[in-house]
């Protein structure tokens, strides 16, 4: 299997790096390792997480693509659908199988028709605009809806601590 | 819970262990030595007593006496002494395990941590077995027998231990698409020399199950087969691997002939298959010979039997309805949908959208996607949609949907999930009453990943603990350490000796974390419009070297690596620099607003 999945890695990766999405970088750190990722998203513009650098692991099954890979931001988030260890929750990651919240339809789901390119762009709008059904963090969900001003500075603090900006 | 950290437990370095056990061996010689020149010996010489070196095998001391005759005297006094017994056996067992860390530093290198979790659990599980074999089942009842089982078990416990350690590896090194050549010779050397000795000790088996009886003789063949059959197929599965890899670096067009040898392709299935099966089916028959053969129907090891019977027959079970979908799905396939025409393919000029390759031959699914045959059928046994449109197709295997209904609706990985964590409390006392009672929590590291979704509060809290004493480090990498340690005293060690460090990003930046940065205290913040941003003086960010690090994807895995880091590095800058002016062009505005 991980002959076939490291072909089609390697062939993500270099699309990645010839031409790379506006604010996404992503490719393994260490190439002994193909099937762990690092990403770096920029927050998109005209949000709370405008400016903000994060990075996030990506871990890939070594039957990917027929399995999604992983995602976890590694750096602190908080994000309705961000769970608080940084693992992300968005349906493009969920495979057909599974549906933990059993509100998504297979629809958005994982096929391998998708690549690390369309998870990193669902990710970015994933921040600009929450999903407040999933309850991956409560907290957050709950003041994203009720108080979107605290909330708006608790992420500003976040996208300085990225930057490496004394909060 | 009651787990005894394995990894905890005092156990002498190496080199410690060697050097009292070649002291205890020399003592008992010396030993010997002197109980041989006692005069119920009849030898009252005065050589000296560590002479029993074998360099001199053929010179006579003032006696008459040969060496050798002197050594085979000292080895017949150490045989009649328990203490002696106790010793030889210890240094045998030393000698074992510098071998294997021998073998250990030439193949493998330093162990990763996974690989040793997964040798650590392998190791406990076997000794466990294999105790639970040796006393509850054939009950010996002479220390010579027990002695006996032990170097048998200890040899067999080596090869396995070693066997899985090199599927580990290989399973590693197809991860990367850098590995040197050596790596492979070495690890398919070993493989082949695990192979042989299987061959030797199923010789051994035979030999001894000649005077020991039928029934022996198949309860030490079981644990040869299944060894030869695991060593067999992790061979057989890297060669598929190297064939795979080395296809790759041959030009486009050989490959459509070699897809037959694909991963995903049906001969490596029905290896794959084959394999799976008859070393479940072995295992299978051994434990059922093992519990009709003990005839202890109420004991803790026919519970334990029963336990891993359960579980073995699952695994079949599964492995069987697994291969009756794909046999279902395949000839669907073929009844349903034609393979693509010549004039289509063409008009398609994409690549198989599942492996992102070239498409010499595609089958076409009816809303007119086309694909891999290997790649679709893959795909198609764990969903039943078009992968692009989503489109579903009716694809429903009666036979086993009106057999099993529900178990077919579950997530497959949920059926491998359950039965990999098993938990034993042993009370060694039922046994033999010297023995300890101890309990041990053999969990795979799958099943561990999924332990620690559950405890990841409790991981969280203890990271915090950790973060308190190094502010500089982020919290996942010390609740990555954590996984593997468990224990806040041990990552903060592992801290101070240098073996955890924060990443490269978090490093190089020396981002000046507060220690209370998970508490998102609003109180006393200074409002951005209020800092002097003038403080942060944006470094000049060099824009030269980055447009030839962009756009270009190089050959060479360590340029790749660099070039990577480079762009993020440079990436995080910018970033920086643009949200400092914004905030000093804010502060600005601010300032005017407040002056008119
Ligand atoms: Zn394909
Ligand atoms: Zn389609």
């Amino acid at each position: 299997m991980a002959g076939s999945a490291l072909r089609r890695l390697m062939a993500e990766y270099k699309q990645l790096t010839l031409n790379p999405p506006e604010g996404i970088i992503a490719g393994p750190i260490n190439e002994e390792n193909f099937f762990e990722w690092e990403a770096l998203i920029t927050g998109p513009e005209g949000t709370c997480f405008e400016g903000g650098v994060f990075p996030a692991k990506l871990v890939f099954p070594p039957d990917y693509p027929l399995s999604p890979p992983k995602m976890q931001f590694t750096c602190e988030m908080f994000h309705p659908n961000i769970y608080s260890d940084g693992r992300v929750c968005i349906s493009i990651l969920h495979a057909p199988g599974d549906d933990p919240m059993g509100y998504e339809s297979s629809a958005e789901r994982w096929s391998p028709v998708q690549s690390v390119e369309k998870i990193l762009l669902s990710v970015v709008s994933m921040l600009a605009e929450p999903n407040d059904e999933s309850g991956a963090n409560v907290d957050a969900a709950k003041m994203w809806r009720e108080n979107r001003i605290e909330f708006n500075k608790i992420a500003e603090k976040i996208v300085r601590r990225t930057l490496g900006i004394p909060t | 819970m009651p787990v005894v950290p394995l990894e905890r437990l005092p156990l002498p370095s190496l080199r410690v262990y060697s050097f009292v056990s070649v002291v205890a061996l020399s003592a008992c010689t010396y030993y010997a030595a002197q109980i041989i020149k006692e005069p119920n010996w009849n030898y009252p010489g005065d050589f000296d007593k560590n002479d029993d070196n074998f360099e001199n095998r053929n010179g006579t001391d003032s006696d008459g006496r040969t060496v050798s005759q002197f050594v085979s005297d000292i080895f017949t006094v150490m045989t009649r002494e328990p203490v002696c017994v106790w010793t030889m056996i210890n240094m045998a067992f030393c000698w074992f395990i510098l071998l294997g860390r021998a073998v250990q530093k030439l193949v493998f290198g330093d162990l990763r941590v996974s690989e040793q979790q997964q040798l650590r659990d392998k190791f406990w599980n076997f000794v466990f077995y294999k105790f639970i074999f040796v006393f509850g089942i054939i009950n010996v009842q002479y220390i010579d027998e027990v002695l006996l089982w032990c170097s048998w078990f200890s040899l067999l416990g080596f090869l396995h231990l070693l066997s899985q350690l090199s599927k580990d590896r290989f399973e590693y090194l197809s991860f990367s698409p850098r590995t040197p050549f050596w790596s492979h010779v070495k690890l398919m050397a070993l493989l082949a020399a695990i192979f042989a000795l299987s061959g030797f000790m199923f010789v051994v088996s035979i030999f001894v199950g000649f005077f020991g009886g039928l029934n022996t003789f198949f309860f030490m063949f079981y644990e040869v087969l299944l060894l030869a059959i695991r060593t067999l197929h992790v061979i057989i599965r890297y060669a598929f691997h190297l064939y795979d890899v080395r296809n790759e670096t041959t030009p486009p067009t050989a490959t459509d002939d070699n897809r037959t040898l694909d991963k995903r392709g049906p001969v490596s299935y029905y290896v794959e298959l084959t394999f799976d099966l008859t070393a479940l089916i072995i295992d299978l028959i051994h434990h059922l010979h093992m519990l009709l053969w003990s005839n202890i129907f109420l004991s803790m090891a026919s519970l334990v039997i029963c336990m891993q019977l359960r579980f073995l027959f699952h695994e079949i079970q599964r492995k069987y309805k697994k291969h009756r979908n794909y046999l279902w799905v395949r000839n669907h396939l073929e009844q349903n949908y034609p393979m693509a025409t010549k004039a289509e393919l063409q008009e398609n000029s994409d690549n198989c959208a599942i492996c992102w390759e070239n498409m010499d031959a595609a089958r076409k699914l009816p809303c007119g996607h086309l694909f891999h045959n290997t790649c679709l059928l893959s795909w198609l046994e764990q969903d039943t949609s078009c992968p692009t449109c989503r489109m579903t197709l009716n694809i429903q295997n009666p036979s086993v949907a009106n057999m099993e209904p529900p178990e077919l609706q579950t997530d497959p990985q949920e059926n491998t999930r359950r039965p990999f964590n098993h938990f034993f409390h042993f009370d060694g006392s039922r046994y033999v009453s010297w023995l300890p009672s101890f309990s041990v929590e053999v969990s795979h590291v799958q099943a561990i990943r999924q332990n620690h979704m559950a405890t990841n509060s409790q991981l969280d809290a203890m990271a915090r603990q950790v973060q308190t004493l190094f502010p500089h480090i982020p919290l996942s990498t010390i609740i990555e350490d954590l996984r593997v340690t468990r224990s806040v005293e041990l990552t903060v060690e592992n801290v101070l000796d240098g073996r955890l460090i924060a990443p490269p990003m978090f490093r190089d930046l020396d981002i000046d974390w507060t220690p209370d940065r998970n508490t998102f205290t609003l109180n006393s913040e200074p409002e951005p419009s209020a800092r002097n941003w003038d403080e942060y003086n944006t470094e000049n960010v060099e824009t030269e070297d980055t447009a030839a690090l962009g756009s270009r994807f190089s050959k060479s895995s360590t340029e790749r690596e660099k070039i990577l880091h480079k762009r993020k590095e440079h990436m995080i800058k910018q970033a920086r620099k643009r949200y400092i002016e914004k905030q000093k062009a804010a502060a600005v505005v601010a300032k005017s607003e407040l002056q008119s």
